[in-house]
């Protein structure tokens, strides 16, 4: 009651985070995700599951990138597995160097 | 006892939970090998073409199927149920067949179509079942060794069970009513 107070929560919602351990929503976990082992390190910090759009769309092979990544998904907790589908997959999602984006395009400067 | 959970996509993490609660040991499955010493299978919810796409990996639908023809209780909820029936009216599934229904994938319609509904189930008692239906399937024909459970009020079959095997369309593993566990669990001890 007192931690419900101080976190100026629903006491029953405490309550029950405190019995389950987790939110009672669905947790999705995405942006960013490049490699199977990015989905399985989002899996093994708690997600329900994983978004992957450009990690997969902007790869040198989606198709083969995508399996990989949902293997990897499935059997988040089996590093062989994750290391095994990790392998010949291609260029993954590049990313941008924050130097090389000019200033007039950064979200810090120009705004939405 | 000890039960697995086919944990490869949908919702085994409800089903490992109401099982939790029964006190029953439950192993996640998402290798052949999970499945040794088990003494039955859950087969969850969730996409079913998602679900028997990643059953071909590491061949765990050939290993289940085996298991199958030996008399070994699986439950199928759902997508699960889709999964061990012997043939599928719509999609390109591939289902293990192992048991005599034929059943339709998103029977009812699309996600603003899933609903809620009180089921007679005389099997569990008198107590009325809280079915939740999930862009469910439905089964569309039984064989004369399966026992139909429960039926929607149109007639709809919505779950049965042939020996050791027991479906149903709906998710009894997101109420807090543990009969539906509870008895393929019976089932399995041979009580039932």
């Amino acid at each position: 009651m007192a931690e419900a107070k101080e976190l100026q929560a629903p006491f029953e919602l405490v309550a029950e985070i405190h019995k389950t351990g987790k939110l009672p929503v669905v947790n999705f976990a995405a942006g960013g995700v490049a490699t199977p082992a990015d989905a399985a390190l989002m899996m093994q910090l708690g997600a329900d599951g994983v978004f992957v759009g450009s990690g997969i769309f902007k790869s040198s092979d989606p198709a083969v990138r995508a399996k990989a990544i949902v293997q990897a998904t499935t059997h988040y907790h089996d590093a062989k597995i994750i290391a095994e589908v990790s392998k010949n997959l291609g260029e993954a999602m590049p990313g941008l160097d924050i130097k090389q984006i000019p200033p007039e395009e950064l979200l810090a400067g120009r705004g939405w | 006892m000890k039960i697995g959970v086919l944990a490869l996509q949908g919702a085994f993490a409800e089903h490992i939970a109401v099982l939790k609660r029964l006190n029953v040991d439950v192993v996640p499955v998402r290798l052949p090998h999970q499945l040794e010493e088990l003494d039955g299978l859950i087969i969850p919810g969730g996409e079913s073409t998602t679900i028997t796409k990643l059953m071909v990996n590491y061949n765990l639908a050939h290993k289940i199927s085996e298991l199958a023809k030996k008399n070994f209780p699986i439950f199928g909820t759902c997508a699960g149920m889709i999964v061990i029936a012997s043939g599928v009216a719509n999609g390109k599934i591939e289902p293990i067949g192992a048991m005599a229904i034929k059943v339709k994938r998103n029977a009812f319609g699309r996600q603003v179509d899933s609903f809620e509904t009180e089921l007679a189930i005389p099997a569990l008692g008198k107590k009325p079942f809280v079915g939740v239906f999930i862009r469910a399937p439905l089964i569309e024909s039984v064989g004369k060794e399966v026992k139909v459970l429960a039926k929607l009020p149109d007639g709809t079959i919505v779950a049965a069970r042939q020996d050791k095997l027991l479906v149903c369309a709906f998710h009894p593993e997101l109420t807090d009513d543990l009969r539906f566990h509870q008895y393929f669990l019976d089932i399995i001890s041979g009580k039932r």
